[in-house]
């Protein structure tokens, strides 16, 4: 096909389009949106019985702000990557909380082994911790990838593993307050271990996932 | 007139801002404009003329695509250069891996298959057939192609050996040639 035709076939489909709004509104659109329908979970299985006293030490409190801090930052992120003309760097913005969040749960192994010895350590299973988060992970990550498909063309890769990064830690926050986990160790193995199979699942089908999502929408349009 | 790059990113966001708002003589305007600022992203990675002309068409689509995703608060250029970076790059990728599963055609490849054993069949049939024209010639041009073509004698050692003059040999050779490729053309075509 000649340029010139293409030109021309494009001009003649150039019907008005709806201009996106600000990255960082949609960001906190898309955040308030999350919170809710994982506020309405959270709800529903009901808060863990010890979630007042948990509250009470700071040291937890630090944790859970970290992991809502990175949800918060990668949705910006992934936002801002979806755009053409935005820097790669912002893929950057939500490490910093992650790895501080990951740091502060290795402490915590630390200071179970420190208090409880060996069996501070002791691994059990929670395939429910894996199954919580990759439940949430799944439909809001889908919806987001939907709200971010005009990246497909451009940065498919890290808009989708910084958009479902985001789900995976608020989804992460959520679990926090319904399920009654002790040891950090199990956290660090059984949280950090569903967001980072959430992410990599979604780098790896990014290009699929956004073209399904593209349909999807051209369906509905 | 010439435009300074700053005056025409405006000239351009304000071309893209009407393109969204559904005007079409804008957005045709834009296109045409745009073209070879695209076409020069694209050869700063590509060389083949066909290869840039083929990122450039692939970046037209994708700015029709997304053209909802340009802010018009911001300047145009950067907006549309990533676009034709990234198109310009699949295409540098792309060219890469067909380098990868295609190779030029060498003479090799006018044969039937690859290695020698698998064409000695054909070139036996083939020798057989200049054997037979060879034979068929009269003496003296048979015997000037022998000396000359098959044991690759020179003219010198061939009329040393025959007693014949350069020049006969010559003749006859030449005739020789016309007659074998009468022969074996005129056998192809049978």
């Amino acid at each position: 096909m000649r340029t010139e035709d293409l030109l021309a076939a494009m001009v003649a489909d150039a019907t008005p389009v709806k201009r996106l709004r600000p990255p960082l509104m949609r960001a906190a659109l898309w955040l308030g949106l999350s919170v809710l329908a994982i506020a309405a979970v959270v709800g529903v299985a009901g808060f863990r019985p010890d979630l007042a006293e948990r509250l009470d030490r700071s040291w937890e409190v630090a944790q859970l702000a970290a992991a809502g801090a990175t949800g918060a930052l990668a949705a910006v992120a992934a936002f801002h990557l979806a755009l053409p003309d935005r820097s790669d760097a912002w893929a950057l913005l939500p490490l910093p909380g992650f790895a501080l969040w990951v740091a502060s749960l290795g402490w915590g192994c630390v200071a179970d082994f420190v208090r409880l010895g060996p069996e501070g350590l002791a691994l059990g299973t929670s395939w429910g911790c894996l199954g919580f988060i990759l439940g949430l992970s799944v439909p809001l990550g889908g919806a987001m990838l939907v709200a971010l498909r005009h990246a497909a063309p451009i940065r498919p890769v890290p808009t989708a593993a910084t958009g479902v990064l985001s789900v995976a830690m608020l989804a992460s926050v959520g679990l926090s307050l319904v399920h009654h986990l002790d040891a950090a160790v199990m956290v660090l193995v059984w949280h950090v271990g569903a967001v980072l199979v959430a992410v990599a699942l979604s780098a790896g089908l990014s290009r699929p996932t956004f073209r399904a999502a593209r349909r999807l929408s051209a369906a509905f349009a | 007139m010439a435009t300074s790059p700053i005056r025409r990113d405006d000239h351009w966001s304000a071309l893209m801002a009407a393109a969204q708002d559904g005007d079409r003589h804008a957005y045709e305007r834009l296109l045409r404009e745009i073209v070879p600022f695209l076409r020069a992203v694209a050869r700063r990675r590509l060389r083949g003329e066909a290869d840039v002309e083929d990122a450039v068409q692939d970046a037209l689509l994708t700015i029709h695509q997304i053209r909802h995703s340009y802010d018009p608060a911001r300047p145009i250029r950067p907006w549309l250069g990533a676009i034709a970076e990234r198109r310009a790059l699949d295409r540098v990728r792309s060219v890469a891996r067909r380098a990868g599963r295609e190779a030029a055609l060498t003479d090799l490849h006018h044969e039937t298959l690859q290695g020698a054993p698998t064409n000695e069949g054909e070139s036996r049939l083939q020798a057989r057939d200049v054997r037979a024209a060879v034979a068929g010639l009269p003496p003296g041009q048979r015997q000037a192609i022998e000396l000359l073509k098959l044991r690759e004698m020179s003219l010198a050692e061939a009329s040393a050996r025959t007693g014949q003059s350069v020049t006969a040999l010559k003749v006859a050779t030449h005739r020789a040639i016309l007659a074998l490729r009468r022969h074996v053309i005129g056998g192809e075509r049978d």
